[in-house]
């Protein structure tokens, strides 16, 4: 999931950096009261409040049921405190909780930021104090791309679960013209930096004469009757949107009422709970997705139920991400890392297994190589697994 | 190009006149409020907003649609539509009179300018925008389909959509409610008594506090039933959708003359075509750049607008 800017909630904001950098000295300050454990504070940096909440909340939660079930493993060894960052997806807001996350010293490694624009903000900071991340869904190229302006610039302390839209382009187009005959495929982009790199990233895996055409359109768009209106000239019968379900839910409606019988897809922008709840059952029916990310309880159902039952409430998108990350940095806890240093060169050197069984192993830039997409289907009002697209 | 645009004209036609009457009541709420009191009443999108709000609290919440409900049929349907309708124009109307009593009446009355009623203004507009946006937890909102959106004839290549269809033929009857209302009525004799000459219209007796607040209601449920149209076509909305409308609203005003109430309905249908034929032409990225564009070599040859001239004739 990338960045959502929204200019209009910075009052609220600051008054949330706020709380966040107090809780962050709080800890700070507290002494490690029992000598018997060892003390080790961790971060996590993603939006908690505002509209992507959701996001940053299912992140969160899925790091706090990887440190409960390190915690049970490993009885009373370690005490493993969590400082929370609320960045609400904002970069503006991100610069402005990475420095007191940056200065605080005992904090060896943060699980963040969720949203690639944030993680670009803060990325000064925390490079200048050796912090080490590990994003669970900031999936933006240029962040690990030696080829981008400025070369990667999450090096050397960046580094990432989820493959990248380099990886989500391609993946899109295949799953999006899975089982079509004769493909005729009209792609849409909503000017973010986002949509735009996506389409990019798509353009050249798009065999020849399968292409039906091209629009960009702001997401402040809320008439789409001249997109649509290209769409049925270019005569498509499969419509990509690269941007966010805020948009996606509204285009697709307006699109289906106008007769479009064709397949509807979308990236990992797209896939939200709240999509569904944006356009009646019946138009949504069908719509194909792509993310990096896994449900747990397509991973195993004893894992979401265990998850359910410690965490109280189901796990959310890119909760396994938010796990593997975590476990990260705990096996380097054990491994006796407890300087943002020793963390750093020991996450560098990591290779364990995911919660799906694929190895964990950051290339020089950050990335997990040979990572793959996954594909998902609205089915009944409901987001369901289709598995890995292939 | 050309042979593609007119494959799909009247389609886009058809969408851009729907569109288009969306912006002319939405306008009215402009253009009313102007030819009497000479101030742009920039809350009237939030005003706008607050009535698709109230559109989809009716169909949500008080008839009980969900995203996976059937779709309602034959009386019903005229039922929950005909309700929501008028709740979205009371709630829009009430609103609008109220904006007016706090925000604006008092700086009135003291003389206190241009200025500060315009600051007014932007002020109510943000209160309006954010405290939705708290209610909402800045998240868009559907409101569940109540109609099923399905094509009642064919005009050449293009279908003809029942919701399209609804939205110009009641923005008309509306429209021409509100002409009879300002033309043959002695509240709408007092209002462009008022518009034409506040003082001389105190000294003839008109009570210029009642007048005005009439102006705002009417303004209102003219922008409330804009607010219950758009939701009916475009099933979604969030707290800030005003600006992005209201912007469209405000120039169709200004396009077609500002404080005329004709200006406002020709403003407003060339706005809605024109935005939607700029789209298909030119992608939809260059829509705004055209529409303010036309609007200024509109300004430099008729600085008043399209009707401008007319305005001490048919001022609402």
């Amino acid at each position: 999931m990338n960045e959502r800017q929204q200019m209009k909630r910075q009052r609220l904001i600051s008054v949330a950096a706020v709380i966040a950098l107090a809780a962050g000295s709080a800890v700070a300050i507290a002494p490690a009261s029992n000598a018997a454990p060892k003390t080790i504070t961790l971060a996590f940096q993603g939006p908690l409040t505002g509209e992507e909440a959701s996001v940053g909340q299912d992140e969160l939660a899925g790091m706090k049921y990887a440190i409960k079930l390190f915690n049970a493993k490993n009885k009373g060894k370690y005490n493993i405190k969590v400082v929370e960052a609320d960045d609400q997806g904002d970069p503006a807001q991100s610069a402005k909780v990475a420095p007191g996350i940056a200065s605080n010293k005992k904090i060896i490694g943060l699980v963040g930021a969720a949203y690639s624009g944030a993680t670009i903000a803060a990325l000064p900071y925390y490079k200048q104090t050796l912090l080490p991340m590990i994003s669970p869904s900031a999936t933006r190229v240029s962040i690990t791309d030696p080829a981008a302006q400025g070369g990667a610039m999450g090096v050397p302390v960046f580094h990432r679960i989820p493959p990248t839209d380099k990886v989500q382009g391609p993946s899109l187009f295949k799953l999006a013209t899975n089982g079509v005959p004769s493909p005729k495929v009209f792609v849409v982009d909503d000017q973010s930096a986002y949509g735009v790199g996506l389409v990019d990233y798509m353009k050249p895996s798009i065999p020849a004469g399968q292409s039906a055409g091209f629009d960009s359109v702001s997401d402040k768009t809320t008439d789409w009757s001249a997109t649509i209106s290209k769409i049925k000239t270019a005569g498509a019968n499969v419509v990509i949107y690269t941007g966010y379900f805020p948009q996606a839910a509204p285009f697709f409606k307006q699109l289906r009422d106008s007769g479009y019988k064709g397949i509807l897809a979308g990236g990992d922008g797209v896939l939200s709970p709240t999509f569904v709840t944006l356009a009646p059952a019946s138009v949504l029916e069908g719509v194909r997705l792509t993310a990096g990310t896994v449900p747990l309880a397509e991973i195993s159902a004893k894992l979401e139920a265990d998850f359910k039952k410690k965490m109280g409430k189901s796990s959310g998108v890119y909760a396994a991400e938010a796990i593997d990350a975590t476990n990260v940095f705990l096996s380097c806890v054990t491994k006796g890392a407890s300087t943002r240093e020793a963390m750093l060169k020991c996450v560098k050197a990591y290779k364990g297994k995911s919660l799906t069984g694929a190895t964990i192993k950051f290339d020089a830039f950050g990335d997990v190589a040979g990572g793959g997409m996954n594909g998902f289907e609205v089915k009944g009002g409901v987001i369901t697994f289709t598995g890995p697209v292939k | 190009m050309i042979g593609n645009f007119l494959d799909q004209f009247w389609s886009l036609t058809f969408g851009g006149l729907s569109l288009g009457f969306i912006y002319i009541l939405i306008a009215l709420g402009y253009t009313m409020v102007y030819g009497v009191l000479r101030m742009i009443n920039f809350a009237n999108s939030e005003i706008f907003m607050v009535g698709t709000f109230a559109t989809i609290i009716v169909i949500r919440d008080l008839f009980k649609f969900t995203q996976a409900s059937e779709p309602a049929t034959g009386l019903r349907l005229w039922l929950v539509l005909a309700t929501a309708l008028i709740f979205s124009m009371l709630v829009s109307g009430a609103l609008s009179m109220l904006v007016e009593i706090v925000a604006y009446r008092r700086l009135r009355r003291m003389n206190s300018g241009v200025l500060a009623p315009l600051i007014s203004a932007i002020g109510v507009s943000m209160v309006l925008a954010e405290s939705v946006r708290i209610l909402t937890d800045s998240r868009p909102v559907a409101s569940p389909r109540a109609m099923e959106k399905k094509f009642i004839g064919q005009f050449f290549d293009a279908g003809i959509r029942i919701d399209n269809t609804i939205i110009v033929t009641s923005a008309l009857i509306l429209f021409a409610v509100l002409i009879t209302f300002v033309n043959r009525t002695r509240m709408g004799k007092a209002i462009r008594a008022v518009s034409m000459n506040p003082n001389a219209a105190r000294l003839m007796g008109i009570n210029i506090d009642g007048v005005v607040s009439a102006t705002f209601l009417v303004g209102g449920l003219m922008t409330g039933a804009a607010g219950f149209f758009y939701t009916l076509k475009y099933e979604n909305t969030a707290s800030n959708i005003g600006f992005e409308l209201g912007i469209a609203a405000f120039t169709a005003a200004i396009l077609g003359g500002i404080g005329n109430i004709k200006g406002a309905f020709y403003g407003g249908l060339a706005l809605g075509l024109l935005e939607t034929y700029a789209s298909f032409f030119l992608g939809t990225q260059w829509k705004a750049v055209t529409v303010f564009v036309v609007l200024v070599l509109v300004l430099y040859t008729r600085p008043n607008g399209l009707f401008g001239e007319a305005l001490t004739q048919t001022r609402a």
